[in-house]
């Protein structure tokens, strides 16, 4: 049932009038949305099994909640379909989580976007794209869950761009910034086994992400060679802070690295160990602050790959999330650094339509 | 056609301004720095003024852990205590 206190519109029984409504109203990322009409709401909501005036997620600052409902209608606007819900929910939850702090990541100039991260058979089952064009279009899952999240941290949370949202820049994912872990040919457990959720559930990952930098290597016959690569753009002078990392690995590259028999843990040691730059390479740009680099180095160290005189990206190897994504073909990996030089956010996950220990 | 509006309704919130000082004449200063590379630096030099124009007293500098989030409670609590007025801002 909807809400009673859930405010209506009625507009012209007109599709391309209802949407130039949308516009006028300021609802929209400035694309056009769904009209989030009484039936599709219905629709979305029956896909979630608690009331619609729960609460998932509230803004500390301002005290805007999202309950069901809002999300519900903003999933609409966005182009779900009824069976993406769930995956939008979990990830509100896990966005309202504090250490994800929503708020400063949203509101910050360093301009970050969520990005959402399905992992598990959820994500074939909803007709997700892990594979070829993994961060392009062309897909409506993908495309709309993530665009559903910038939908709700607009409408509900009022984190308006320009106003609220101060991002100097932002970046293209702030549209949408949803992914699916590739499963098939991958050798390694998926991202929902190393989480150690139930057999069967799925998950999503979000970390406040910003801009996405291409990993191109096709001379790489090693691991040593491919995540080198991969370690140098997440050293780069523009990206490295103490900050967490996604990195995506193309099947090229994970079929160079799966065949000198690395695992997960191997390949996050050692883009720990070589993501780093030099102290006095930090004072030659202006980056360098003590604060940061005690933070990494006090009593003997964060992890023991942390050397003196470097500062290193993260402060352990389980601040660099690997997973696979993209298609067979080109040796095109990414990284993805996380928002804020002083780790203000810190990626979160949920299960997907299910409650693990709840009350 | 009807539409649901995606919006929803702030909360009421029951925030009161603290009376003004009636004058900041020998008044303590406190700065809360947020963390910020040039924090300290700015806050610091803005404090110096208070105490050259009005002769403030400049408390110890108390510190957020996180910059954009609020500050502990505790930490106000303390601040209130030892200052008359507290001096905040970004400085990146």
């Amino acid at each position: 049932m909807p809400l009673d206190s859930a405010r209506i519109h009625d507009v012209p029984d007109d599709l391309l009038a209802a949407i130039d409504y949308c516009f006028d109203q300021g609802w929209t990322d400035g694309l056009p949305v769904v009209p989030p009409s009484v039936g599709r709401v219905k629709k979305m909501l029956q896909y979630e099994g608690r009331p619609p005036e729960t609460v998932i997620a509230s803004h500390p600052a301002t005290g805007f909640e999202c309950t069901v409902h809002a999300a519900a209608v903003n999933a609409v606007m966005a182009g779900c379909k009824p069976e993406y819900f769930p995956v939008v929910v979990a990830a509100l939850e896990a966005m309202n989580e504090p250490d994800f702090n929503f708020h400063g990541s949203t509101a910050s100039t360093g301009g970050s976007a969520p990005l959402m991260i399905v992992s598990g058979p959820m994500a074939d089952e909803l007709g997700m794209n892990s594979d070829v064009n993994l961060f392009g279009p062309g897909n409506r899952a993908n495309a709309t869950m993530g665009r559903a999240i910038r939908l709700i941290l607009i409408n509900v949370f009022q984190m308006i761009p320009g106003i609220s949202d101060k991002s100097t820049q932002g970046h293209p994912g702030k549209f949408t910034f949803c992914i699916a872990e590739r499963s098939r040919d991958n050798p390694w457990p998926l991202l929902v086994e190393d989480q150690d959720y139930p057999e069967s559930v799925s998950s999503v990952t979000v970390l406040a992400g910003g801009g996405f930098c291409n990993v191109e290597n096709h001379g790489g016959k090693t691991p040593e060679q491919v995540l080198g690569s991969v370690a140098d753009a997440m050293a780069n002078y523009g990206c490295i802070t103490l900050g967490q990392s996604a990195v995506v690995l193309a099947p090229e590259h994970v079929r160079v690295i799966e065949a000198a028999g690395w695992n997960k843990t191997q390949v996050k040691e050692f883009l720990f160990s070589q993501a780093y730059r030099k102290v006095d390479g930090m004072k030659s740009v202006g980056k360098y602050r003590q604060r940061e680099y005690d933070k990494q180095h006090a009593d003997g160290g964060t992890h023991p790959l942390v050397k003196g005189g470097q500062l290193h990206r993260g402060l352990t190897p389980d601040d660099i999330l690997v997973i696979m994504g993209g298609g067979d073909a080109g040796g095109h990996s990414c990284f993805i650094p996380s928002w804020s030089r002083a780790r203000s956010s810190l990626m979160q996950s949920k299960p997907i339509g299910v409650c693990i220990d709840c009350n | 056609m009807q539409l649901y509006d995606p919006t929803v309704t702030g909360p009421e919130r029951n925030f009161a301004r603290a009376a003004a000082l009636g004058d900041l004449d020998g008044k303590t200063v406190g700065i809360l720095e947020n963390g910020k590379l040039n924090a300290v630096n700015m806050l610091r030099a803005t404090a110096d003024l208070f105490e050259q124009r009005h002769g403030c007293t400049i408390a110890p500098v108390y510190s957020k852990s996180n910059a954009s989030a609020p500050a502990f409670g505790e930490t106000l609590e303390v601040a209130a205590k030892n200052v008359d007025f507290l001096i905040t801002g970004l400085g990146d």
